[in-house]
C-alpha cells in the first residue's frame, strides 16, 4: 500500500464521515430501510470511485510495458498485440449466442402481444364477475341494473328513464297512445318473438283508438271489443302470453333482452342493438331496475 | 481482415452502413407489410360521409373527441372492440386524436341513432344535462359541400388507388351521379330526422351539414 491509496481511503472515509453527520443533523429516520440502502449505497460509490481510480493510477505510474507490438504504427505510437481480457471475450460470445436465440425463438414465441395481455385481463376480470353475482339477490341486481342504465341507457333515455320528453322511450309507463298507434298501423317484426311478425292494420280507426287509450292507459277498466285481435296474440291480460309475443302491459326480463338484442325502429326513433354488450346477468339486472322505474 | 477495413474507410463505411441498415431492414419491413392492409370488408368512404368527414375535420371535433379504442376492458365495455389499424385504411387522414374531453367515437354508429345525433348536435345539454359540448345548429341551415367531397374521393382513387367503383365496393362514378347518390342517402337520414328545415332542403335537392355529418358519425361502426 503506497501514499496515494492512504490518501484515497483518508477522502472516501471523510465523505462517508461527511455523510454520516449530515444524516444525524437532518434526523432522517434510519428504520426505514429505503435510507439506509440509500446510505449504504452512498459508501459504495465513494469507495468504489477512489477505490478504483487510485489503483489505476498506481499502476500508471509503476508499470514497465511489455509484450509483442503490431505490425502497424499511427504516426509512431505503436499498438500491443494483447489477449482479449477472458470476461470480456466470453460475454461477448455470450451476447452472439443470446442474439442468435432471441432473433429465432425468444422473440417470435415469447413475444408481447398488447391483445394477448387485454383477453387475459378480460378473462380474469369475466372469471371474478362470474364468480362474484352467481346468485345475485334482488337488491344487488337493482343496484347493478341502476348503474348500467346510468351508462348504456341514460344517454338517450335519460337518467330517469323518463325518456326526456319524447326524445326516447319513457319508461314511467309501459307505452304512449303514439306507440300503440305506430305499431297498428306499420306492424312489427323486429323483436324476434316465438309468434313472429304482427302485420299492419290489425285495427283502423276508432277501434285502433280505442286499443291505444286502454294499452296506454295500463289497461285499466274494461277492454274495448277490438282488443280481442291483441289478445289473441298478448293475452287477455296484456302480458304476451308466457313470452310468446310481448308483453304490453308491463316491462319483463324477455322484453328487456330481446330489445336489447335485436334493437327497435319505433315511433320515436332507432334503438341500436346492444347484442353482445351486455352480459345475462347485466341484461337480467336491467329488468329488474327497470321495472322499479315509476312515474 | 480487420487490419484491412481499418486501412481503408471507404470500405469500413460501406461494411458499418450494411450491418446497420440490414439490422433497421428486420425491424421495419414486417410491420410496413402488417400495417397497410385494409380489414375484410373495409369499404371506402360514400361521397356523403366524406362531406361529413369534412365537416367533423373543419369544426374540430378531433380537438375534443378520439376515434381509438385502445385494448383495455374499461374502454372496451364503453366503447366497443379494440380498434385495428387496418380499419383505418381508407382514413386519409385518420382521425384518432389525443385527447378525450368528450368521449371516443370510433364505434359511435353502433350504439347511437340518427335521431339521436339530431338532438344532440342541436342541443347537447337536452340529452345529456352535464354536457360541456357546444351546441350546432347552425349546421342544420348550412349546406353540405358535396362537390369537394366528390374531388377527394376521385383523388384517393387516382393517386392512392383506393378502389372505388370496386364490385360490392362503393361506387363513385361521375360528379352527377355521385351528387344523385348522396341525395338519396340523404334522404334516407331525413325521413328519420324531425327537423322540417332539414327535410324541406332535402326535398328540394340540397343536403345539410347535419345530414352528412349524421351519415358520416353512422358510418363509425
Amino acid at each position: 500500500m503506497n501514499s496515494l491509496m492512504v490518501k484515497a481511503l483518508a477522502f472516501s472515509a471523510t465523505l462517508m464521515i461527511a455523510t454520516v453527520v449530515i444524516v444525524k443533523y437532518m434526523n432522517i429516520d434510519l428504520s426505514d430501510p429505503v435510507n439506509i440502502i440509500t446510505l449504504l449505497g452512498a459508501a459504495a460509490v465513494a469507495f468504489l470511485t477512489f477505490g478504483v481510480s487510485a489503483k489505476y493510477i498506481n499502476q500508471m505510474k509503476t508499470d514497465k510495458s511489455t509484450g509483442e507490438l503490431a505490425d502497424e504504427s499511427w504516426d509512431g505510437i505503436g499498438e500491443y498485440k494483447n489477449e482479449l481480457p477472458a470476461g470480456w471475450a466470453y460475454s461477448f460470445l455470450g451476447t452472439i449466442i443470446w442474439g442468435v436465440w432471441y432473433w429465432l425463438a425468444g422473440y417470435p414465441l415469447n413475444a408481447f402481444s398488447q391483445i394477448g395481455q387485454y383477453n387475459e385481463e378480460v378473462k380474469a376480470y369475466n372469471t371474478k364477475f362470474e364468480a362474484a353475482f352467481a346468485n345475485p339477490d334482488q337488491a344487488t341486481l337493482k343496484a347493478m341494473g341502476e348503474s348500467v342504465f346510468l351508462v348504456q341507457c341514460a344517454p338517450c333515455h335519460g337518467e330517469t328513464g323518463d325518456g326526456m320528453s319524447g326524445k326516447a322511450h319513457d319508461f314511467t309507463s309501459r307505452i304512449s297512445k303514439d306507440q300503440v298507434l305506430a305499431v297498428i298501423k306499420n306492424g312489427s317484426n323486429q323483436l324476434g318473438y316465438p309468434m313472429g311478425a304482427m302485420p299492419p292494420m290489425l285495427a283502423q280507426g276508432a277501434d285502433a283508438e280505442a286499443i291505444a287509450a286502454y294499452v296506454a292507459g295500463g289497461m285499466q277498466g274494461t277492454a274495448p271489443a277490438a282488443f280481442a285481435t291483441c289478445a289473441g296474440c298478448h293475452g287477455a291480460d296484456g302480458k304476451g302470453n308466457n313470452g310468446a309475443a310481448p308483453n304490453i302491459a308491463g316491462y319483463d326480463e324477455t322484453l328487456i333482452s330481446n330489445v336489447l338484442t335485436h334493437g327497435k325502429k319505433g315511433a320515436i326513433g332507432v334503438m341500436p342493438s346492444f347484442k353482445t354488450r351486455l352480459t345475462p346477468v347485466q341484461e337480467k339486472a336491467l329488468a329488474t331496475y327497470i321495472q322499479t322505474i315509476k312515474g | 481482415m480487420f487490419h484491412w477495413l481499418e486501412k481503408n474507410p471507404f470500405f469500413f463505411a460501406v461494411g458499418v452502413f450494411l450491418v446497420i441498415a440490414f439490422a433497421g431492414v428486420i425491424e421495419i419491413l414486417p410491420s410496413f407489410a402488417e400495417a397497410s392492409r385494409p380489414v375484410v370488408g373495409l369499404k371506402p368512404y360514400t361521397v356523403l360521409e366524406l362531406a361529413g368527414k369534412n365537416i367533423y375535420k373543419n369544426e374540430n371535433c378531433i380537438t375534443c373527441h378520439s376515434q381509438l379504442i385502445r385494448p383495455f376492458k374499461s374502454e372496451t365495455d364503453r366503447y366497443g372492440q379494440v380498434s385495428l389499424s387496418g380499419e383505418y385504411a381508407y382514413d386519409r387522414p385518420f382521425l384518432w386524436g389525443s385527447r378525450r374531453i368528450g368521449p371516443d367515437l370510433h364505434r359511435v354508429g353502433n350504439y347511437r341513432s340518427t335521431d339521436w345525433h339530431e338532438n344532440h348536435m342541436m342541443d347537447p345539454k337536452s340529452v345529456v344535462p352535464q354536457s360541456i359540448m357546444p351546441a350546432y345548429p347552425y349546421m342544420f341551415t348550412k349546406m353540405a359541400d358535396i362537390d369537394t367531397a366528390y374531388a377527394e374521393a376521385l383523388t384517393v382513387k387516382k393517386v392512392f388507388a383506393t378502389p372505388y367503383d370496386a364490385p360490392n365496393g362503393t361506387k363513385l362514378g361521375t360528379l352527377e351521379e355521385s351528387r344523385a347518390a348522396a341525395l338519396e342517402e340523404a334522404k334516407v337520414i331525413a325521413a328519420d330526422m324531425k327537423n322540417k328545415e332539414v327535410k324541406d332542403a332535402v326535398a328540394r335537392g340540397e343536403i345539410p351539414q347535419i345530414v352528412a355529418l349524421i351519415a358520416y358519425l353512422n358510418r363509425l361502426k
